[in-house]
């Protein structure tokens, strides 16, 4: 006898669904027509790069859920579920073909092996997926899920998943019981369930089948009707976001057209565009971002989460017509605008692509540009930089000061070299960071490079404009910098700060100015590999590495600065568990350098911490805001004398012995 | 009546120009600018915070002048985009040399030329040249009464009540108008930052440039001719440190040594 089972068995009236599905669409249907409607009242953005590349992420991040699976646990339940429920939705409609074109699904093979036992499982798999969550979510209470505020809606689709899962399971076992179905037990799930009817009526099976088999149909189709008036609207907004995520660095800002702009960054939720607004549809308040968050890790009422969904609550309220709040200064505080250090930890960390970084810096454009309200001490920074270049008020020193006694070239006077060291405003004008400077320069000198400086001609790259929020200073430094650098032909740069190499690499090309970028981990990393460095002389002890945010997360330069602390005799180095991608912020990106930290704990303060667990006797970076972050922070820990605080270039000098 | 205040600003090389970067000029006898910035002098940008602040609170039309040559037009463009409504700036060579009474005496014709005035506000001192002179000048001048180190400035029915810093606090002082107060800095005053719409707006804006022969001004009262002092001589003093070792084969002699030589300094 061949396997099958008959096709809407017990009910007669089915073709009654669909009209019963009809008000249910248009529920369905209207809520996604609001929420397209908002969305696409932001500005105009660009979807850059090919849509192979862009269904590969959806691919590989929407149905494969590489991202989400970074938390076993997650993966496993959001997997579960999503999958279960893809598989039970194709089984069904499936069931339909069969119905209306013939086409056998129910019988033979394919209906024991794929309809009855894989179907089965998954169904059950999302059961266990649902049961998962659930405990997750309100049994074990995890911060990044129940703070700033807890989703309220997910308690609701659960519920729905929960009920539709069951009644399914329950139909299938009333058919199993009712029909008593030779094929019963390749369907698990249903033949379980079965066991619940054994000895009752089979009149009675057959009604209560009935009646739930219509229940399951309409808490289905509510289901589907609710999906886009709470975190459902997930399904559709976060894999449309995975297919037109930014596929740009993290580390890159977007330019502002100043010619024609009217109004510079956003004062209204209808200034960000219509990608900044689905990336707040998107969000499905799972607090990953919030979790690696250093603000929100040592006390501020920044949460990258808090953030996004603050401004969803707000887009809708301002839809609807029922906001009175302003939305930077209300909907999103001052306080909350200038903690961010723009370290990316958020993007990295967020499975749907949201990137709150370009949203609160939007705000900041506002504050900065529009209101010129914004902290004094950043004022004084910005302020510096359009009368001196650099953003160090009380500086004492020149930009050539470092490089007195040290035999180093300028272009002006020397002609264009092989390579330019960018030096940097932090190098040139702190004095911690000079030391910086010579011992980079003499290990180039060293090692034979052909290099030069620009001297009093290089102008702060207006990173930290850009990320305070003056977008107009930004691109006059930048223009005046790069008419220098194209003046002289250069060609390739080299630079000891990851922020100048960050916007130099990745933000100028947009303004003309295109260059060969390295960071000077990476060129120390050749030149030992190419053998015109030799580390010799040993340096005894531990050295813990501090991943600069502009180095490693927006960069992906993670390896060349421990391949040249690996190649010093002597040194071991000891990785701290926020490493690499997950790498903590020393708390001075952003701008944030120019500001006194004056809620909670320093961030500072809590990286220091967690290296010194380590006992290191050298807390090694390379990036001249963290060396000065650290150098405040172990003196503060009283730990200077234990632990010092050194560049990678400064390490590599003693190890060649210069 | 909206009140019509006159802030004169004075530009100047950064101030926080680095020792490096510092040299004079020997034929002039003053800093040479170099590559160094141009800034406004920090007193005049506190002087024109107070001027908007008013603007603000009661309604006034702030107008900026300045001597100076034509790199000072940056500086007024500044006072523009900070919130003045207009800016004069006088430059003529006649002026180039001119001491404090000379520069008080343009000022003080400019200001009568522009209009009718009720404050009159100077920065308390220059970031160059600190001699506080030219305020009390231009209020002689112009026969008004004037007031130094005024941080906060109240106008009410003719009435100017001004706050100025003493040693161990603050006078309020109460003068009629048309009254001159010289600005100092205080937690209220700190320039602002100008928005980007009207540094936009500021830099499309005429600021006309008058002469010496528009204004009227006395001959024999400008340019270096006319100045009653002259600066022989300027120069960088050359500090001198020395370093010694304190030696000795205990702390506790090493000690006794640094006692006596403290001592012997007359440090102790």
């Amino acid at each position: 006898m061949t396997p099958m089972r008959e096709v809407y068995w017990n009910i007669p009236g089915h073709l009654f669904l669909y009209l019963l599905f009809f008000p249910f669409l248009v529920v369905w249907a209207y809520g996604i027509y609001r929420h397209t409607r908002m969305i696409l009242a932001g500005e105009p953005a660009a979807v850059l790069g090919s849509l192979w590349d862009r269904v590969k992420g959806v691919v590989q991040d929407a149905v494969w859920q590489r991202r989400i699976a970074k938390d076993p646990l997650s993966g496993l339940l959001h997997r579960s579920i999503s999958w279960g429920f893809a598989v039970l939705f194709i089984a069904t409609c499936l069931v339909a073909l069969q119905d209306y074109f013939g086409i056998p699904t129910l019988r033979g093979q394919f209906y024991l092996y794929f309809m009855s036992l894989t179907v089965d499982l998954f169904g059950l798999a999302a059961v266990g997926g649902v049961l998962i969550a659930l405990v997750r979510r309100y049994g074990f209470r995890l911060d990044r899920l129940l703070l700033p505020r807890l989703g309220w809606s997910y308690g609701i689709l659960l519920g729905l998943l929960l009920i539709i899962l069951v009644t399914g399971f329950l139909i299938e076992g009333l058919r199993i019981a009712a029909t008593d179905d030779p094929w019963g037990r390749w369907s698990p799930g249903g033949w379980l369930a079965s066991a619940l009817f054994r000895g009752t009526d089979q009149a009675q099976q057959v009604f209560l089948h009935q009646v739930i088999w219509w229940s399951h149909a309409i808490v289905a189709f509510t289901f589907i009707a609710l999906l886009p008036y709470g975190v459902g609207m997930h399904i559709t907004s976060a894999a449309a976001n995975v297919l037109l995520k930014n596929r740009e660095g993290s580390g890159v800002l977007r330019p502002i057209d100043l010619d024609r702009a009217e109004r510079f960054g956003a004062g209204a939720i209808n200034r960000f565009t219509w990608k900044d607004l689905l990336d707040l549809e998107a969000c499905t308040e799972c607090g990953r971002c919030q979790a690696a968050c250093p603000a929100w890790a040592t006390g501020k009422p920044l949460t990258p989460k808090g953030v996004i969904i603050d401004l969803r609550d707000h887009m809708r309220l301002v839809y609807d017509g029922e906001e009175s709040r302003k939305m930077v200064g209300g909907v999103i505080t001052h306080d909350v605008l200038w903690a961010c250090t723009t370290c990316g930890a958020c993007h990295q960390e967020c499975p749907v692509f949201i990137e709150p970084i370009p949203k609160i810096v939007e705000m900041r454009r506002h504050l900065v540009m529009e209101e010129a309200d914004f902290p004094e001490t950043m004022q004084a920074a910005l302020r510096s930089l359009e009368e001196r270049g650099h953003p160090f008020r009380g500086a004492t020193a020149s930009r050539t000061d470092w490089a007195r006694g040290l035999d180093v070239k300028t272009v002006a006077a020397n002609g264009t070299p092989e390579v330019l060291y960018w030096v940097g405003c932090a190098a040139a004008f702190d004095e911690r960071n000079q030391q910086v400077a010579a011992a980079f320069t003499k290990l180039l000198q060293r090692a034979g490079v052909d290099f030069a400086i620009l001297g009093e001609e290089e102008r702060c790259t207006g990173d930290p404009a850009r990320r305070i929020g003056n977008e107009y200073l930004f691109q006059m430094l930048a223009r005046e910098n790069i008419a220098t650098l194209n003046g002289y032909g250069i060609t390739k740069i080299v630079t000891t700060c990851p922020h100048c190499f960050n916007t130099i690499k990745n933000e100028y090309p947009k303004l003309g100015g295109s260059y060969e970028v390295v960071h000077h981990t990476q060129l120390l990393a050749d030149l030992v590999h190419e053998g015109r460095l030799r580390p010799e002389k040993p340096i005894e002890g531990v050295a813990s590495f501090h991943d600069p945010c502009y180095l490693g997360r927006h960069n992906g330069v993670y390896d060349p600065p421990r391949q040249v602390l690996g190649a010093i005799p002597g040194l071991a180095v000891k990785e701290m568990d926020r490493c690499r991608e997950r790498g903590f912020c020393c708390g001075a990106g952003g701008g944030l350098m120019w500001l006194e930290e004056k809620i909670g704990k320093r961030v500072s303060w809590e990286r220091t911490e967690e290296a010194l667990a380590l006992q290191p006797q050298v807390l090694a970076s390379a990036c001249p805001f963290c060396l000065i972050m650290f150098e405040d922070a172990l003196k503060v820990k009283d730990a200077i004398g234990r632990t010092r605080p050194l560049d990678v270039a400064e390490l590599m000098a003693q190890s060649v012995d210069i | 009546m909206p009140l019509n205040i006159v802030v004169c600003i004075k530009q100047i090389i950064d101030p926080e120009t680095p020792m490096s970067q510092f040299a004079i000029d020997p034929r002039t006898k003053r800093q040479a600018p170099g590559n160094n910035p141009l800034v406004i002098s920090p007193y005049d940008a506190n002087a024109l915070e107070v001027a908007i602040q008013l603007k603000e609170k009661q309604g006034a039309k702030v107008t900026a002048i300045s001597v100076g040559g034509a790199t000072t037009t940056t500086a007024l463009r500044s006072a523009l985009s900070m919130g003045a409504d207009e800016a004069i700036l006088v430059n003529d060579p006649f002026l180039a040399g001119s001491d404090q009474r000379g520069i008080a005496h343009a000022l003080a014709k400019t200001i009568c030329k522009a209009g009718a005035y009720d404050l009159i506000l100077t920065g308390c001192e220059s970031g160059d040249w600190a001699d506080r002179a030219v305020p009390a000048f231009l209020a002689e001048e112009l026969e008004i009464g004037y007031v130094g180190y005024v941080t906060r400035i109240e106008v009410r029915d003719g009435q100017v009540i001004v706050r100025r810093v003493v040693e161990d606090g603050y006078e309020l002082i109460e003068a009629k108008i048309p009254f001159l107060a010289a600005i100092s800095s205080d937690e209220t005053n700190t320039a602002r930052y100008a928005k980007l719409r009207d540094i936009m707006t500021a830099a499309k804006k005429m600021i006309p440039v008058w002469k010496a022969a528009d204004l009227g001004l006395d001959p024999e009262r400008i340019g270096l001719g006319a100045a009653r002092a002259a600066i022989t001589d300027v120069y960088i003093p050359v500090k001198e440190s020395k370093c010694e070792m304190i030696e000795g084969n205990t702390p506790e002699e090493k000690a006794a040594t640094l006692a006596a030589k403290l001592r012997e300094l007359k440090l102790i």
